[in-house]
């Protein structure tokens, strides 16, 4: 191998220079901006985790599982695995080996950005070694791998059905520019490499190109001319990349660092949400995975979409698009940067302002009589509505012999949740408070909870000195597990409902499964646990109204009669009157369930 | 000539007055009904708005003249084919019968109470449906009703509720809680009864002189609001929660007996035969005739026929025309 120029420089290499030096300088002021918008304590966090030995290392082994080989893309659907790690991982290599060539033949050249891309023009091969041959095969396998990526993602924009996506992101033009430029770079290549293969020599890819076309292909006023194009389409992507979605390559590597500090969402469009925002690499996973996919006119309020609107700093339709989710954070279960889109609307939510205050000072004369007992049953407001649930309840726990009392039999205050997700945290708070001190001046060990809603803003948002807060599924799965709760198995098949904010919200999915399991059978959901389908109720839409919602319900309600249930089961009073209206099948509360499992 | 027959889907009211007519204009009825006794919903109430008039009598003078009529009762239809000559109708007993108009009279079914929970219908002891009260008005029997002092009646308790699937109004439920409010005060006179309603409706003939009575003879005390919930204390009792929209105020009162006043849905063969015939059905679930003003008791297909409910909530006397009205729709189509 040696240098074919001394000067080893050709204009061609002007685009590709340009592009590179554009784009690392965007991102070192980005990286700047993004840092410097963390607050003090953020950014010591951030800091002292990069330098802590594990962390650093979840960092390294993050980055190159997510970001080159997309290990939880491949686990989700393999297909598509396949096509973003060929190109991620492939092109990682080729970048690598290209360097490593560069610094085993030329290495006084080595320090040249352009030098290791554009090797084979610049190279001339003398005779063949074993070492040449191999980097010969290595760089022509890995381009291969990336042409057969590229081809896998032309294929998708045309069906994007055999990759299990029904429907795809709609590109913005830069995306586009992008999107083409990425394609035309690597046949770009091959095609270049082609024509120099006669020169500086190739193996199994770029030897039959130049083979087959020999007279085209020998012509050296082309060789140039194959470069520029190659060196052009590297330009080009370069410079789409910060204003497209691939300005999630450079962001991730911002990202994982970040998340592994654990830092918090604070501001929709600054520090770590802005990060996550530029992450996003507008797939559309989170497309088919809402709830509001269900009808067409609302794809366009999806997250893919929302990022993009963040991006734009369009206030008007980042609220309407927050205001108008249902707060099921599906999307997030599924996203593959696990973009905290639910933190992130909060915080959109919490900034819009309101023309009409609110007053809670009236809380204050409101002094509920609660006799003393060790268990604090809290109903919420939903359970007037569904009597047969608190019925239920007062029926197992009458049969596990507890001591209860209620906490707001015949009216009490709200736990606060509908105002946090209406963003109104400071009128929230007065309930917090009002709630906190009926609570822990009963004397209850503990708080039971039979409504989803209020069970997650307990969890989050109260601290309860001494006070264990229980849904009624974790409670009377444990009576029974300790035996106080007796119940027997019948042969209904019960189908479960996650409800979003138990499941995806707090975590629970075994509890109420297994307590169920004791009184008959699990039929499975076709989605479920973690994927649940949101019921279509939510008290997180502000906006959605009810002729928007049906379609939802219907399509919530299909995915439960997945096994051909007895019964439809849900741990929320919410769901349970949502699902009522449409189902086919009864649906019941979890605790009407439990009692199909007492003696009568 | 042997006499032509015509199939009737519905033994209500609707399906027997179709058939007397038929068999008036020199047909063979052919009709066919799901449960073991010919009349519907009328088999099931007491007294009929405006007047009073017995059901039962105007039931026994429906099903007393039905010689000439071939009607058949507990047959479900299994399968209808459609061919160039008309329809075939198979049933589960086994038979078959051929037509070439075939008239449908499905009518209804009331909005099943226990979908609206927080009123409580199966689950506390004194909630009732309207026709759980007619029932009584007829047997004098029912645990639930021991000598109530204080009553209320919900108004359209799914209808008009679009989270109850149905926006539509039912039109006769406002007359029916007029008529039974009065009637209940009647059977107990000490009693206070109120009705919690968001319109009243009441468009028919004397059916205002109805109202009048009952506030004024009857002293039925008529809230304009909704029920919000209802709960139960230890001795039975009902805790109802309303607004009255007029004073603008939330409202709690303790009730003896709640009767909820449940819409009309379409019923269950409705929704059965629009799927078997292709029937096109509206948003609501009832069938489309091919012209709502000038053909209202024909479908879109040439010798498919309709009448009574299963076109709209209706009362019995708009029933019984309707009835008549197909009768001759389908003599005229058949003399074609």
């Amino acid at each position: 191998m040696r240098e074919r120029f001394l000067i080893g420089f050709d204009p061609f290499v002007l685009p590709f220079l340009l592009g590179m030096a554009f784009v690392l300088t965007y991102c070192i002021i980005g990286l700047i901006r993004v840092v410097l918008q963390l607050s003090k304590a953020d950014r010591r966090k951030l800091a002292a985790s990069l330098f802590k030995p594990a962390n650093a290392w979840k960092n390294l082994r993050d980055m190159f599982c997510d970001c080159l080989i997309h290990v939880k893309l491949w686990k989700r659907n393999p297909k598509l695995g396949y096509m973003h790690s060929s190109i991620a991982f492939g092109w990682f290599m080729l970048i690598v080996f290209g360097h490593i060539e560069t610094f085993i033949f030329v290495p006084k050249k080595a320090g040249l950005f352009y030098y290791p891309i554009f090797f084979r023009y610049f190279m001339e091969m003398e005779n063949y070694s074993l070492r040449g041959s191999f980097f010969f095969f290595i760089m022509d396998f890995f381009l291969l791998i990336v042409l057969s990526g590229i081809l896998l993602a032309m294929f998708k924009r045309i069906r994007s059905r055999f990759f299990g996506m029904r429907r795809t992101t709609r590109l913005s033009i830069t995306d586009r520019i992008g999107l083409y430029s990425l394609w035309a770079i690597f046949p770009l290549r091959w095609i270049a490499e082609g024509f120099t293969a006669g020169i500086a020599g190739g193996s199994f890819m770029t030897i039959p190109i130049n083979l087959l076309l020999k007279n085209f292909m020998s012509n050296p006023e082309n060789i140039t001319v194959a470069w520029w194009l190659y060196s052009i389409a590297l330009g080009t992507f370069m410079f789409a990349l910060p204003f497209s979605r691939y300005m999630h390559i450079p962001a991730e590597i911002l990202l994982i660092p970040m998340k592994n500090a654990g830092l918090k969402v604070y501001h929709p469009r600054k520090g770590f949400a802005l990060a996550q925002i530029y992450t996003c690499p507008s797939c559309g996973v989170c497309i088919d995975a809402c709830p509001m996919s269900a009808s067409r006119q609302n794809l366009k309020d999806t997250t893919v979409y929302l990022v993009r609107q963040i991006k734009r700093n369009n206030a008007r339709r980042m609220n309407a698009m927050t205001e108008k989710c249902l707060m099921c954070g599906k999307c997030q279960e599924v996203c593959q940067i696990a973009l905290q889109s639910y933190d992130i609307r909060m915080k959109i939510r919490e900034r819009a302002t309101y023309n009409v205050g609110l007053k809670y000072d009236y809380l204050d004369s409101y002094k509920p009589e609660i006799g003393k007992a060790k268990v604090l049953y809290y109903a919420g407001c939903m359970s007037s509505l569904t009597p047969n649930t608190g019925r239920s309840i007062k029926k197992l726990l009458s049969a596990a012999r507890i001591s209860w009392t209620q906490m707001d039999e015949g009216g009490g205050v709200c736990c606060g949740r509908p105002l946090i997700l209406a963003g109104r945290r400071q009128e929230a708070a007065a309930m917090i408070e009002k709630n906190t001190s009926i609570i822990e001046s009963s004397g209850a060990q503990i708080l039971l909870v039979s409504c989803a809603i209020c069970y997650r803003v307990f969890k989050e948002e109260y601290k309860l000195k001494g006070i264990r807060v229980m849904h009624y599924t974790e409670y009377f799965n444990e009576l029974m597990e300790e035996g106080r709760l007796k119940v027997n198995r019948g042969a209904l098949r019960y189908a479960y409902h996650d409800p979003c904010d138990l499941g995806r919200g707090c975590g629970i999915y075994e509890e109420p499964r297994e307590a169920l399991s004791r009184v008959g059978i699990i039929a499975p959901a076709e989605k479920e646990r973690a994927l649940s389908v949101c019921c279509g109720g939510s008290v997180g839409s502000l906006t959605l109204d009810h002729e928007d919602r049906i379609p939802i319900t219907q399509a919530s309600v299909q995915n439960m009669l997945f096994s051909n249930p007895d019964r439809i089961v849900t741990a929320c009073p919410l769901c349970m009157k949502t699902f009522s209206r449409y189902s086919p099948v009864k649906v019941v509360d979890f605790a009407e369930a439990l009692c199909d499992g007492l003696e009568k | 000539m042997a006499k032509e027959n015509v199939v009737v889907i519905g033994g209500g009211p609707c399906g027997i007055e179709v058939a007397r007519n038929l068999r008036d204009l020199g047909y063979t009825p052919i009709l066919l009904e799901q449960q073991s006794e010919l009349g519907g919903h009328l088999r099931l109430w007491d007294r009929l708005f405006p007047e009073g008039v017995e059901a039962r009598k105007v039931l026994k003078e429906l099903t007393g003249d039905l010689k000439g009529v071939k009607w058949f009762t507990d047959v479900n239809i299994e399968s209808i084919e459609k061919s160039r000559k008309g329809y075939t109708v198979n049933v589960d007993t086994g038979m078959s019968f051929q037509t070439k108009a075939l008239v449908v009279t499905t009518g209804f079914k009331l909005f099943p109470a226990e979908n609206k929970q927080e009123y409580g219908y199966n689950i506390y002891e004194r909630v009732i449906t309207n026709a759980d009260l007619e029932q009584y008005f007829h047997t004098r029997k029912d645990p639930r009703i021991q000598n109530p002092k204080t009553i209320g009646f919900v108004h359209c308790v799914g209808s008009r509720d679009e989270k109850a699937c149905n926006r539509q109004c039912s039109k006769v439920c406002c007359a029916t809680a007029v008529k039974q409010a009065s009637e209940i005060k009647e059977l107990f006179p000490d009693a206070i009864v109120y009705c919690f309603y968001m319109d009243l409706r009441l468009f028919g003939r004397s059916y205002e002189d109805m109202y009048l009575t009952a506030q004024r003879k009857y002293g039925v005390r008529f809230i304009r609001g909704r029920v919000s919930e209802v709960s139960e204390d230890i001795d039975g009792k009902l805790f109802v929660k309303a607004e009255d929209t007029l004073l603008g105020k939330p409202m709690k009162m303790k009730l003896d007996l709640l009767v909820l006043m449940t819409g009309i849905l379409p019923g269950d063969s409705t929704k059965q035969l629009s799927e078997m015939l292709k029937i096109q059905t509206g948003e609501d679930g009832f069938f489309t005739p091919r012209d709502t003003i000038l053909e209202p008791c024909m479908a879109k297909d040439g010798g498919l026929f309709m009448a009574g409910t299963c076109t709209g909530p209706k009362t019995i006397p708009e029933t019984l025309s309707e009835a008549r009205a197909a009768a001759i729709q389908v003599h005229k189509y058949l003399s074609k």
